[in-house]
């Protein structure tokens, strides 16, 4: 939290303890809690062509989770004891009860940071829900860690101008990751990888496919860009 | 884009004012300036940006009004978007960078929603996510619906200072900056946004508190 710079800086409606009313405070609560799961930072790095390559992501990814992890639930379990009244009870209780992760795509299946998963585990004890969940989160982390690292070869191999190369590491990838979080990503690598080894009419069949399955990817600019070549 | 985010001329600048002012991000240094960028600190800057600001501009996007859904494509392509013109964006001024393209991704996502909504109002709705039933609705989620319901009514303008002012934890300084508005607005449009926050909440609150003694009279029942 950082000090106002002067006097005719209000205080946070949520560092006001007497004045909020629960329901209030919840709602603050909800607004600044919101936290990015390891598969969206995964995600834009892949977009932007970043290495994930070194194991600084592998720790650093999962050190993240972790922390945020206990981050939201040291924020939950002090949200019960704090506020206390009628209505902060049941949010505390159905939050135990029934976890879910503030910040998620409802069709992914990996755990997000702040997802204390499964429900069975995250039993009334504050040790036992903290254990679960950097344990899920890590794993999770470190799966897309390595997808991540998978397709950093292909594209590796492809900006060395080795594209055949790139095409075998990205087939490599679909083999070991059927249901990889990365497929769309892979792909654009692949369109750009066949075109590059002269298979032309292949990589335009892909990219017209891609366009039509995902119109609106962030990704489409960069399809768009190789039909257009 | 506006000049925060932008070198002006050739006036030896101090270090912008921007949002805590961070210390400078890896990479920065290197790349400012210099006509031809290492690739190396251009990406370590770009990952650093990342590590530093995701869950900034996620929040920023999804207080804007951005469906959850929907977060995880306007997270990367903020990114994207800041990566192109990166060598515009003076050491120290990444966050408003982030922020301004984050908002404007938002206010054409919320564009898009609408435009979505009005189709959809005519057919049949094809998924459920934006009305789930109460069992698959925990209070963390409903909070955040609640939320939603609350800022979505807030005009825009006082929107964007509540949201920094209250979930950012930015001064009002930095706000006027980042907006570049006068820090007098800053303090009215605040203002203002609180009441109307403060009235809307009292009003949820009505409607919550009658709600629980319904559902506790169904209880009582045999």
């Amino acid at each position: 939290m950082r000090t106002p710079t002067s006097t005719s800086e209000p205080n946070r409606l949520l560092d006001e303890p007497g004045e909020s009313g629960s329901l209030e405070r919840a709602l603050l609560r909800a607004g600044s809690s919101y936290r990015t799961s390891p598969n969206t930072r995964a995600k834009v790095l892949a977009g932007l062509g970043l290495a994930a390559g070194s194991t600084t992501l592998l720790t650093g990814t999962a050190a993240a989770a972790s922390s945020a992890a206990k981050l939201t639930w040291t924020k939950l379990l002090l949200g019960v004891s704090v506020v206390g009244a009628v209505a902060a009870v049941p949010v505390g209780y159905y939050a135990l009860r029934h976890p879910t992760a503030p910040v998620s795509r409802p069709a992914a299946s990996l755990p997000m940071v702040s997802d204390p998963a499964p429900a069975s585990a995250a039993q009334d004890t504050k040790q036992d829900t903290q254990a679960v969940v950097p344990a899920a989160a890590s794993r999770a982390a470190a799966l897309l860690t390595e997808e991540l690292g998978a397709l950093d070869h292909a594209r590796l191999s492809l900006a060395s101008g080795d594209a055949r190369r790139a095409l075998e590491e990205l087939e490599a990838y679909d083999r070991r990751y059927p249901q990889g979080r990365l497929q769309i990503e892979a792909e654009v690598l692949r369109i750009d990888a066949l075109a590059k080894v002269g298979r032309k009419d292949v990589a335009r069949q892909r990219a017209e496919a891609f366009l039509r399955h995902h119109p609106n990817s962030v990704l489409a600019t960069r399809v768009r860009a190789h039909l257009a070549d | 884009m506006p000049h925060l985010a932008v070198r002006s001329g050739a006036q030896a600048e101090p270090p912008a004012v921007i949002i805590g002012g961070p210390p400078p991000l890896a990479g920065a240094v290197a790349t400012y300036g210099n006509a031809a960028p290492a690739a190396r600190d251009r990406d370590a800057r770009l990952r650093s940006m990342v590590d530093r600001y995701i869950d900034f501009v996620a929040r920023v996007l999804r207080n804007a009004g951005t469906p959850d859904a929907e977060i995880d494509d306007e997270v990367q392509r903020t990114f994207i978007t800041a990566a192109r013109r990166l060598d515009d964006v003076r050491p120290g001024a990444e966050k408003g960078f982030l922020f301004k393209i984050a908002l404007n991704l938002a206010a054409h996502a919320r564009r898009t929603l609408a435009r979505r909504r009005e189709v959809l109002a005519e057919e049949a709705p094809e998924r459920n996510e934006t009305f789930p039933t109460p069992e698959q609705l925990t209070d963390q989620k409903r909070m955040r619906q609640l939320l939603d319901g609350v800022l979505d009514r807030m005009d825009e303008s006082l929107r964007v200072v509540f949201v920094l002012y209250e979930f950012e934890e930015m001064n009002m300084s930095e706000i006027a900056d980042v907006l570049e508005i006068p820090r007098g607005t800053v303090a009215s449009r605040l203002r203002r946004a609180r009441e109307e926050f403060r009235e809307r909440v009292s009003a949820l609150e009505g409607i919550e508190q009658r709600a629980r003694s319904l559902h506790l009279k169904d209880e009582r029942k045999p």
